[in-house]
C-alpha cells in the first residue's frame, strides 16, 4: 500500500519563462512611459499618432518626474 | 519555484509599489509641474507661437487633465515594469543577499538598485520640469540616460561577480573598482546638452520632489516583495511522493 506525501523542497532554479514573461514586461513597460513618442499608437492610427501623442500625453508628468528625458 | 506565484507576486509588488509612486508624485510634483507649465505657456504667448485667448485655455485644460490624470496610471505601468526587472534580481541574488529574511534581503537589494540605476545616473543628468528641454534632443538626451543605466547596472553586476572570485578580506576591492568605474564614466559622458532657462529654485525644487518620489518607489517594492516573498516562499517547490 503506498501512501503519499507531500513535502516542500527549496530548489534554486528559476524558471526561464518567468524570466521572459519578466523581461518583456519590464521593457514594454519602460517603453510605454519612458520613450514612446507615438510609436505604439502608430501600428494602428499610422503617421497621426505622431501628431497626436496620447500616450506620450497620458505619461507625460510621471515621464518628467521620474527623471526621463521630454520635449 | 513556483512559477505562476512567482511571476504574480512580482507583478503586483511592482503595480503596489507604482500606485504608491504615482500617489506620492501626484501630491508633491504636480505643483511644480503646474508652475512650469505655466511658465511654458508665458513663453509660448511671448514668442507669438500661441495667443492667450479662450480656445488656447480650452485646449489646454483638457490636455492638462489628461496628463494629471495618467500620472498614477503610469505610475503603476511604470512600478510593474521595473518591479519585473527588481523580481528577476531578487530570484538570482536572493541567496547570496546578507540579512536572516525576505524584507531584509530585499530592501537592500532595493536599496542597490536605487543607488546604481537611480541616483547616479540622476546625479549626471537629473530630472527637469517641463520648459527646460528642447524637442531636438530628446533622442539623444534618452540615450544617454538610457546609457548611463545600463553601464552602472551591468557595471555593478560585474564588479560583483568579479567580488565572488575574490577572497573575504579583498571583496572591498570590487565595490572600490565599480566607484572608480563609474566615477570615470561619469565625467566621460557627454553632458545634457540642453540649457536650463526656467528659475534655478524651480528646478532644484522639482528635483527635489522627482528624487523622494521615485525613492518611494524603491522603498515600497523593497518592503512588498519582501512580505509577499516571506509569506508565500516562491522559491519552494510541492512535490508528491510515493
Amino acid at each position: 500500500m503506498s501512501e503519499l506525501r507531500q513535502i516542500n523542497v527549496s530548489k534554486n532554479g528559476i524558471p526561464k519563462l518567468a524570466i521572459l514573461a519578466l523581461s518583456i514586461v519590464f521593457a514594454a513597460g519602460l517603453f510605454v512611459v519612458g520613450f514612446d513618442q507615438g510609436h505604439i499608437f502608430s501600428l494602428v492610427y499610422g503617421e497621426q499618432a505622431f501628431t497626436d501623442l496620447y500616450l506620450h500625453e497620458l505619461t507625460h508628468d510621471m515621464r518628467h518626474a521620474a527623471g526621463f528625458p521630454c520635449h | 519555484m513556483k512559477t505562476s506565484l512567482f511571476i504574480i507576486i512580482v507583478l503586483i509588488s511592482g503595480a503596489f509599489a507604482g500606485l504608491i509612486h504615482g500617489t506620492v508624485n501626484f501630491a508633491i510634483v504636480e505643483p511644480y509641474l503646474d508652475q512650469a507649465i505655466g511658465i511654458e505657456n508665458q513663453n509660448l504667448f511671448e514668442s507669438g507661437e500661441e495667443e492667450d485667448t479662450p480656445e488656447f485655455w480650452v485646449e489646454y485644460e483638457g490636455y492638462r487633465t489628461w496628463q494629471k490624470s495618467g500620472q498614477i496610471l503610469a505610475g503603476v505601468i511604470l512600478g510593474t515594469s521595473v518591479g519585473a526587472l527588481f523580481g528577476i534580481v531578487f530570484a538570482y541574488s536572493r541567496n547570496a543577499l546578507p540579512g536572516n529574511n525576505d524584507v531584509k534581503k530585499s530592501l537592500l537589494l532595493a536599496g542597490i538598485m536605487w543607488l546604481t540605476l537611480y541616483i547616479i545616473p540622476f546625479l549626471k543628468y537629473p530630472a527637469n520640469p517641463p520648459t527646460v528641454g528642447d524637442g531636438e534632443t530628446v533622442v539623444l538626451r534618452a540615450i544617454l540616460y538610457l546609457s548611463f543605466i545600463a553601464i552602472s547596472g551591468f557595471a555593478a553586476v560585474g564588479f560583483y561577480q568579479l567580488s565572488k572570485k575574490l577572497q573575504n578580506n579583498k571583496k572591498l576591492f570590487a565595490l572600490i573598482g565599480y566607484g572608480v568605474f563609474i566615477t570615470a564614466v561619469f565625467f566621460a559622458m557627454p553632458e545634457n546638452p540642453d540649457e536650463i532657462t526656467a528659475p534655478m529654485n524651480l528646478v532644484n525644487e522639482f528635483r527635489l520632489m522627482s528624487v523622494l518620489g521615485v525613492t518611494s518607489f524603491w522603498a515600497s517594492i523593497g518592503i512588498i516583495l519582501g512580505l509577499f516573498w516571506r509569506k508565500l516562499s516562491p522559491q519552494k517547490e510541492t512535490s508528491n511522493y510515493n
